[in-house]
């Protein structure tokens, strides 16, 4: 959505010829499309993710459990680009253990 | 996960995004508005894609807007996400999860990473729901977490340093609580 808005000067500028009337129509099929985008967004979900992301990174504790991303398992399951590994890495542990904090 | 997948992705076009599970939210987390989530994520990084569009526009016009159904929404995401290069999935807490729930999102992504061979899903719950992963994924790589002693010991520390009330902390106080906790957890 930033990126459009950021766009919109040059875009304007580059219909500066038109006249008033046609600029207005070019501002409100602009604005009614990112509407429409952020209606869209939250018509996909009403659940935001990136909230709890935010309050999970602030607590969590740098360096804690790298050890994680250092095992083959993880470096195989990340690095390849093609299908002949597993698609899915499964966590698992015990309630509290730090699972959700990995970084 | 998000955050070190993400400074692994670097400059390629690789998608991130994630998902948490919550007890205390398992009305509102139902199998559609977690894909939803997800998806929505996939779009928000850009021009929101014709298809998505259209059937947001369509569902506008039917009896109270209605919101897309699972198999609609699986749709959806299959053809959003083969036109990306690559996207990780992480999902964290699948056992806060409804046993309903879970076993329809896993399915679901079962589906999705079946129409596309460069999506992966990192997810993380207690041992128990291994046995429902195992038995939608044929093939599934595990790792065990439980905090090892350094990881102990990096806690404990720097929790005794940030500690609001250090006057009551001395040499030897702090040594036996860096020797016993590691020891007693290590027990456990």
């Amino acid at each position: 959505m930033a990126q459009m808005s950021s766009e919109h000067p040059q875009f304007t500028a580059s219909i500066g010829s038109f006249n008033k009337n046609s600029f207005n129509n070019i501002v409100n099929f602009n604005t009614e499309r990112e509407l429409e985008g952020r209606q869209i967004l939250q018509w996909l979900s009403p659940l935001e993710p990136q909230q709890r992301h935010q309050g999970v990174r602030i607590n969590r504790f740098d360096g804690i459990g790298n050890w994680v991303l250092e095992t083959n398992e993880f470096r195989k399951w990340s690095g390849a680009e093609d299908g002949c590994v597993s698609p899915v890495l499964f966590c698992d542990g015990n309630p509290g253990v730090g699972k959700t904090y990995l970084r | 996960m998000i955050d070190r997948l993400c400074d692994q992705a670097g400059e390629k076009d690789v998608a991130v995004v994630g998902l948490y599970c919550d007890f205390l939210s398992q009305q509102e987390q139902s199998t559609t508005s977690m894909l939803g989530a997800i998806l929505k994520q996939l779009v928000s990084r850009g021009e929101i894609p014709e298809h998505i569009r259209k059937a947001f526009q369509k569902a506008k016009k039917e009896f109270g807007g209605r919101g897309l159904r699972l198999p609609d929404i699986v749709e959806v995401m299959k053809r959003t996400i083969t036109a990306l290069p690559r996207v990780f999935i992480c999902i964290d807490a699948l056992d806060e999860s409804t046993p309903k729930y879970r076993r329809e999102l896993l399915e679901s992504l079962r589906e999705i990473v079946r129409v596309s061979t460069n999506t992966r899903l990192f997810l993380t719950g207690r041992p128990h729901v291994g046995d429902e992963i195992r038995k939608c994924f044929c093939k599934v790589v595990r790792i065990p977490v439980s905090p090892t002693r350094d990881d102990i010991r990096s806690y404990l520390e720097m929790r005794l340093d940030s500690d609001t009330d250090p006057d009551v902390m001395d040499d030897e106080l702090r040594a036996d609580i860096m020797r016993v906790i590691p020891e007693k957890i290590g027990e456990m």
